[in-house]
């Protein structure tokens, strides 16, 4: 297959590299060629992190060329905007409305940028954005830690991967401890469902 | 992979999604490895915690050694009595244990040993990015070097054949772009670890009086000249891309090598490639050869021009037309930082002379425009970090006048705003003797900062050095009971080993008195007015004092909280906040935030510290229970 490129970008502690894992383990049990990037250690401690998967039958190199990522997966509005040299008119971009301020952004006392014009940023490289509201689904699902799965669902309801549901929901099974199983379930789900309704409406995405 | 135990299933050609660090403790088992030691660092933390989450099971030995160099010792004096041994170390983890390495490898081993130096190019998580193929150069000792989690593995396997044939330690050198990817690794047979071995006594070939090292150093160079045999022939050095033309060469290894094969696919070029994958001793008539076939020789490699050296040398007797392109004469690649397909493409262009696929000015006009005015997001001390409360202590008490000479983990992260306590940080153990030159050349007050794994790691002498010669130094040992920046490993101080045993713990303030410290004293980070009251006292005392600041690390205990179902109570803000902004000025804590012009607290990130509630001029933070 040609290959596929999806960015995973946030702030560390939100549940990236789990995310990364689930799709990298869907994406393997298809029997495709997989390689996923990960950055762990110091940098995870609240800081920006970005995880790429790469799948595709000619992909050697874990990390992504600037302007070839099929999908961003953005788990935090300017972590999203952080990402998007990896963007191009191609790329689909699911963006967490989730805000979290830089800690520069609450010592000067400077406004958090509003949804909207994060959006009109995103729309310079591609008109295909799709805002979830992961954090209030996560709550639903049972808990604000489910977030990462919240947008792992809206990304397979995009219909773009290559790697399909019922092959994420396995990933799932296998990765998530039993007790938190039924949890992750339900958020990939509400996630899931968000998407698949949304894209019913729009023509053209 | 959460569950680890599957690296232990014995299923052979089964494929499995692996971190190139776990397909390294898959080659572990089936390597037979008996004895595995580390001390953990990013990127070669998960060899290690992957091995002690299922060495009992596995039945091999496994530990966090106190540092690196008494890691290789205790594998080195395993492999010495033939059993198979792999120490795991991040590149500077190697620094601290090369005195050792770099005689062993005139003494050699019996069994089978593989010392892994994982490299931090880019700096990821690391003080430096220096490069250790040059250490093999250094120690003359065989080198394996992966581009991928199922080489990662195999070439474990590999190292502890080549080490067994030639008596020799064998460096397995990762980066962090092959230690942290993830990609399906296939499975080989599991193979039982042999624990026991024997010790032949023989002291021309294990004592390294200069007497016996002479002859050593001569076996070791005899060696290497075997080694070159095994490298001419070795699967892992091969043409993988044969061209047509015959006019272009790529040389590459690890992973530089992706990068090479993806940009030379998308700018179109007819070239062959010559993959290295045992990089000490090069392969020289194969590269002779492969240079004599080419007209346009272009080397692709990360950090320092090791290979470039070294084909140059061969080229300059085999190939002395040939031309040679890297980053020696003129720098098509540059020589910092982690290369990318984007770099590699840049360099390539150039050298052929070719027009690049992508538009990356046009790219990066846009992304310098999307970004503008994004403030920077760079890791901080999580909330309801301990560290944090040590810091707002130790600033409220020596202010902007004292020196704070810094060490290695999380509280690295104290010399950022708004806390700025971190004044010089070097290296492991670097904070207690930098700060005794300190004190000597200003006779400023000083207050040297260390965590409780990097005390045992390498705080220790200098602290004796500090008694003995009686430095007025004050060490704050800010002690969260955990290798915490790495995932938490076990030290001495915790009670709990590799093995996931019980051990007595060795208590840091013990280990100062029985130093000679005549002031140590343990405080809770979060009781302010105590812990401020006892560092004051400290600075006051003739001669060194320690003052252990111990607190878990607030991951561990929330984590332990949400195992066992406690609800935490987030902290909340008041009608009587007056906007003040004290809490945030001082503190710095990301679950502090400011919406709408006043400062809340944010739930899902509180850890119920406290802190700020203590900190508040106007009592305006309170619990929400």
């Amino acid at each position: 297959m040609e290959e596929f490129n999806i960015v995973l970008a946030g702030v560390g502690g939100q549940g990236i590299l789990l995310a990364g894992e689930v799709l990298g383990t869907a994406g393997m049990k298809e029997g495709l060629n997989v390689v996923a990037g990960e950055i762990h250690g110091l940098a995870q401690r609240g800081g920006s992190v970005v995880s790429t998967i790469r799948i595709g039958d000619r992909v050697l190199a874990p990390t992504i060329l600037d302007g070839q990522a099929d999908v961003i997966l953005g788990f935090e509005p300017l972590e999203t905007l952080r990402s998007l040299k990896y963007a191009s008119g191609k790329t689909c971009v699911i963006v967490n409305d989730e805000k979290i301020p830089p800690p520069e952004l609450s010592s000067k006392n400077l406004p958090y940028p509003s949804i909207s014009d994060i959006t009109k940023k995103i729309h310079r490289f591609t008109k295909r954005v799709i805002v979830v509201e992961a954090a209030s689904m996560a709550k639903k699902a049972g808990s604000s830690l489910t977030q990462n799965m919240v947008l792992v669902g809206a990304l397979a309801a995009t219909g773009k991967l290559p790697i399909k549901k019922e092959s994420i929901i396995k990933a799932l099974g296998e990765l998530i401890p039993k007790r938190h199983l039924e949890m992750n379930t339900k958020a990939f789900d509400l996630g899931y469902t968000y998407v698949e309704k949304l894209i019913q409406h729009a023509l053209n995405f | 992979m959460s569950n680890l135990h599957a690296l232990l299933k014995d299923n052979l050609g089964e494929r499995v999604l692996l971190l190139g660090n776990e397909a390294i403790a898959r080659g572990i088992l089936e390597a037979g490895i008996g004895v595995v030691t580390t001390y953990p660092g990013t990127p070669a933390s998960e060899i290690g915690d992957s091995i002690s989450e299922i060495a009992n099971e596995a039945g091999l030995y496994m530990e966090y050694s106190i540092n690196e160099i008494v890691a290789v010792e205790v594998a080195g004096g395993a492999a010495n009595c033939g059993v198979r041994a792999l120490s795991a170390m991040k590149h500077v983890g190697l620094n601290v244990a090369s005195d050792f390495v770099m005689t062993l490898a005139y003494a050699g081993v019996r069994g089978g040993y593989v010392i892994v130096t994982a490299d931090d190019p880019e700096c990821h998580s690391s003080q430096n990015e220096q490069d250790n193929r040059l250490f093999a150069l250094l120690s003359n000792l065989p080198c394996l070097e992966p581009s991928n989690p199922q080489e990662a593995k195999d070439m474990t396997i590999s190292a502890i054949t080549i080490s067994e044939k030639l008596e020799l330690p064998v460096l397995l050198r990762t980066t962090t772009r092959v230690s942290h990817t993830r990609q399906p690794v296939v499975y080989g047979r599991l193979t039982k670890p042999k624990l026991k071995g024997e010790l032949i006594k023989d002291v021309k070939r294990l004592v390294m009086a200069p007497a016996n090292s002479r002859p050593n150093h001569d076996l070791l160079l005899k060696k290497v000249e075997e080694a070159k045999e095994i490298s001419e022939t070795s699967p892992y050095n091969k043409v993988v891309h044969e061209g047509k033309a015959r006019t272009l060469g790529l040389i590459s290894s690890g992973s530089a090598y992706n990068y090479a094969i993806e940009a030379a696919d998308l700018l179109g070029l007819d070239a062959r490639i010559l993959k290295l994958g045992m990089i000490h001793p090069l392969p020289e008539k194969m590269i002779g050869e492969f240079l004599k076939k080419h007209k346009k020789i272009v080397v692709v490699e990360e950090l320092e021009p090791y290979l470039e050296m070294q084909i140059k040398a061969i080229a300059k007797d085999c190939a002395p037309s040939v031309e040679i392109y890297g980053k020696m004469n003129k720098p098509y690649f540059a020589r910092t930082g982690e290369l990318s397909v984007r770099a590699v493409l840049i360099g390539l262009a150039a050298i052929m002379d070719r027009k690049l696929p992508i538009d990356f000015k046009k790219i990066d006009a846009e992304y310098a425009e999307a970004i503008r005015g994004l403030l920077p997001r760079p890791p901080v001390l999580c909330a309801g970090c301990p560290h944090r409360a040590s810091f707002y202590v130790i600033k409220r008490i020596g202010g902007e006048k004292v020196i704070y000479p810094t060490d290695i983990g999380c509280y690295a992260l104290g010399f950022a705003p708004p806390l700025k306590v971190g004044d010089v940080m070097i290296c492991m153990g670097a904070s207690i003797g930098t700060a005794q030159g300190i004190r000597k050349a200003t006779n400023a007050d000083v207050v040297a900062i260390i965590g409780d794994s990097t005390f045992f790691h390498a705080g220790v002498p200098g602290l004796i050095n500090a008694v003995y010669n009686n430095h007025k130094v004050v060490l704050a040992v800010l002690d969260n009971l955990a290798t915490a920046m790495t995932g938490h490993q076990p030290h001495p101080g915790t009670g709990l080993t590799g093995m996931q045993t019980r051990s007595e713990r060795i208590l840091i303030e013990k280990v100062a008195e029985g130093c000679g410290v005549k002031y140590a004293k343990v405080v809770d980070p979060f009781k302010v007015k105590e812990a401020e009251a006892v560092l004051k006292e400290a600075l006051q005392h003739e001669g060194p004092s320690v003052v252990v600041f111990r607190a878990p690390c607030a991951l561990m205990v929330v984590r332990e909280r949400r195992r066992r179902g406690l609800r935490l109570a987030p902290y909340r803000v008041t009608d009587k906040c007056t906007n003040c902004m004290a809490c945030i000025k001082l503190l710095g804590c990301p679950a502090l935030m400011v919406t709408e012009g006043k400062v809340s607290i944010n739930e899902a990130l509180c850890a119920a510290c406290g802190l700020c509630a203590s900190v508040c001029p106007y009592g305006a933070i309170e619990s929400a229970e």
